[in-house]
């Protein structure tokens, strides 16, 4: 297996307010890798240090190996693609324009962008946004509209900072289906623990920006974990077809 | 809506073809009315055949003379001040994420004014005429820009808000402005008192072959970097972590294209004064008309349609009122402020 992208003992934070401590967080090729804890543990800022957006004050993140610091910032978009927590557009943009942004930095194709942009919506379902205002879609809508966009950039590796706030459950379980039939490197941040549990392969469990647990999510959501983080009592069971849920005691 | 909407790749002929009726139609206007055709013959004349029936006697001298010497200087003057705020309103607006964004109302146009009026009312030892002027303007421009973003980022905790951000520019333009008289109350002699009066009304009225040219270098600078950057501007418009995560180094261009931004402020408010709300209007106007807010569309027409805009509020500026000729920073004023306001309240509906 290999590490696509890792993130060494990273330590950052805004002005003097340190958010997180030695963090170390590793995604594999091919596989979704799941980051939750509650809110304010620093799940964001870590998947905002890889574009530079908040400067790392020590460690190294690596990308295919090799030390982030040795691509430029086209070069890491053309790796990376990114859905952001706010879709919130301030400007009136059509469903096109926004998804057209993917092909700036890239390089140029045979296939003409119109048409890359078609197929990127056609993946994802939304071919009847086509020649809409971003501003006249909603939340979750908007949402696919970026993740097509990332489809987009032909990025191999797809980072999402909560990508199923503001979804309707349909939209939640597709998009989540989407991202695991892609074949591509998953980075989540996620707080729906039942979906995490489902979905990805290994977790990032973040408390206080620090790396409380991590591997599987039988290892990661345990009770105690989840009494100790998140304040909550629940654990893993396994639906009748085999596959993980996370069971909460809503008490 | 939609099928409202112009198609942009037309309205690009179409604003063109209206920008070169309104720079012959309006040098035909004035005090000594010359019809549209002479203006015509006389600028092809010049142009194409370097004044050949000028020289031989094709038309009276004088008419020459208004129209090559007067007239035309100031109306490419008001071509380079309408293209220039309007792309530096649709740049800012950008920039700063906010569509209230301008040169005036954020306080920089201000900064280049009381720069400017320090060049010229205080004996410094250092650079000399319109260069020292503009190079002033630009530090204040500079200076004005920094404090209005510094103080919005802080006054909105860490992120730009539209509030904050109107607030901050109030507050610098006050500043700015209070510089400015301050600088007139200590000055000694009354011409440059009166120089400094007219930019705080904004005018073209000074303008000739020889003032023409920073402006005109300014603007066409700016016109070039902004086109070329036409598609980051689109990226920092989506928001600044959508921007970084598309490859874009998001506080050096950002930086970047606050300076040019200042210089084009700088070079055309060295030399009119403060024009102020047409890099307001101009660009929410070719939205409307393009429908779209993509830059690659809109940086270009709005200077195309900023350019026709000016010439013509300067046309209305020196013809309305006989031969005492109005500052065009009010006309721009009159038009430009409650348009303001039509897009506070819209703002305010939902829609931006």
């Amino acid at each position: 297996m290999t590490t696509a992208i890792e993130f060494q003992n990273i330590q950052t934070g805004y002005g003097k307010k340190e958010i997180l401590h030695n963090v170390s967080v590793q995604a594999e090729r091919g596989k979704i890798t799941g980051i939750v804890g509650p809110n304010g543990s620093g799940k964001s800022t870590l998947v905002k240090t890889l574009f530079g957006i908040v400067p790392c004050k020590s460690g190294a993140i690596f990308l295919d190996g090799k030390n982030l610091q040795s691509f430029s910032r086209k070069d890491v978009a053309r790796k990376l693609g990114y859905v952001g927590q706010d879709t919130s557009v301030v400007f009136d943009f059509s469903v096109e324009d926004i998804i057209g942004m993917a092909l700036y930095h890239q390089k140029k194709t045979d296939l003409p962008s119109k048409e890359r942009i078609r197929l990127a919506m056609e993946e994802l379902n939304i071919l009847e946004f086509s020649g809409r205002s971003i501003q006249t879609l909603s939340g979750g809508e908007r949402k696919l509209v970026f993740l097509a966009r990332a489809v987009a950039q032909g990025a191999d590796t797809i980072i999402l900072d909560e990508p199923t706030n503001h979804l309707d459950i349909y939209h939640q379980i597709f998009l989540l289906n989407y991202l695991k039939r892609s074949g591509k490197t998953i980075l989540l941040v996620i707080h729906d623990l039942r979906l995490a549990a489902h979905y990805c392969d290994h977790l990032f469990l973040m408390q206080d920006g620090r790396v409380a647990s991590s591997g599987i999510p039988e290892h990661v959501l345990t009770p105690k974990n989840a009494k100790q983080v998140f304040g909550i009592s629940g654990k893993i069971s396994y639906l009748p077809d085999g596959t993980r849920d996370f069971c909460m005691d809503f008490q | 809506m939609k099928g409202k909407h112009i198609r942009s790749g037309l309205l690009f002929p179409v604003l063109t073809a209206f920008l070169i009726f309104s720079i012959l139609y309006v040098v035909s206007i004035g005090t000594t009315p010359i019809d549209i055709k002479t203006v015509y013959r006389v600028m092809a004349d010049q142009i194409f055949f370097s004044g050949a029936q000028t020289a031989a006697g094709a038309w009276d001298k004088s008419i020459y003379q208004i129209i090559w010497n007067i007239r035309l200087p100031r109306v490419l003057f008001g071509v380079c001040c309408g293209a220039g705020l309007s792309i530096c309103g649709a740049a800012m607006q950008a920039l700063v994420l906010n569509p209230v964004a301008e040169p005036y109302i954020l306080g920089v146009s201000s900064g280049a004014s009381a720069g400017a009026a320090l060049a010229l009312l205080t004996p410094l030892p250092f650079f000399s005429g319109q260069y020292r002027t503009t190079a002033f303007a630009l530090l204040g421009a500079l200076l004005a820009f920094f404090c209005v973003y510094r103080m919005a980022k802080a006054g909105g905790g860490g992120k730009i808000q539209p509030v904050a951000l109107l607030l901050s520019g109030t507050a610098v333009n006050a500043v700015m402005s209070a510089v400015t008289s301050f600088l007139i109350f200590m000055a000694k002699s009354p011409e440059s008192i009166s120089a400094v009066y007219n930019w705080q009304m904004g005018s073209l009225a000074s303008a000739q072959w020889s003032s023409l040219r920073i402006p005109a270098l300014g603007t066409a600078l700016g016109c070039i970097v902004f086109f070329c950057q036409s598609g980051n501007f689109n990226l920092i418009m989506i928001g600044d972590d959508d921007a970084a995560a598309m490859g874009l180094h998001v506080k050096r261009f950002r930086g970047m294209m606050f300076i040019i931004c200042a210089l084009i402020v700088a070079s055309l408010v060295s030399v009119t004064g403060i024009i102020g709300f047409v890099g307001l209007m101009v660009p929410h106007m070719v939205r409307l008309l393009a429908g779209t807010s993509s830059n690659r569309i809109i940086l270009p027409l709005s200077a195309l349609f900023g350019a026709s805009y000016l010439i013509w509020a300067d046309a209305a500026a020196r013809s309305l009122f006989g031969p005492a000729e109005l500052p065009l920073g009010i006309i721009t004023a009159f038009v430009g402020a409650p348009f303001f306001f039509y897009l506070m309240i819209r703002k305010n509906r939902g829609g931006a």
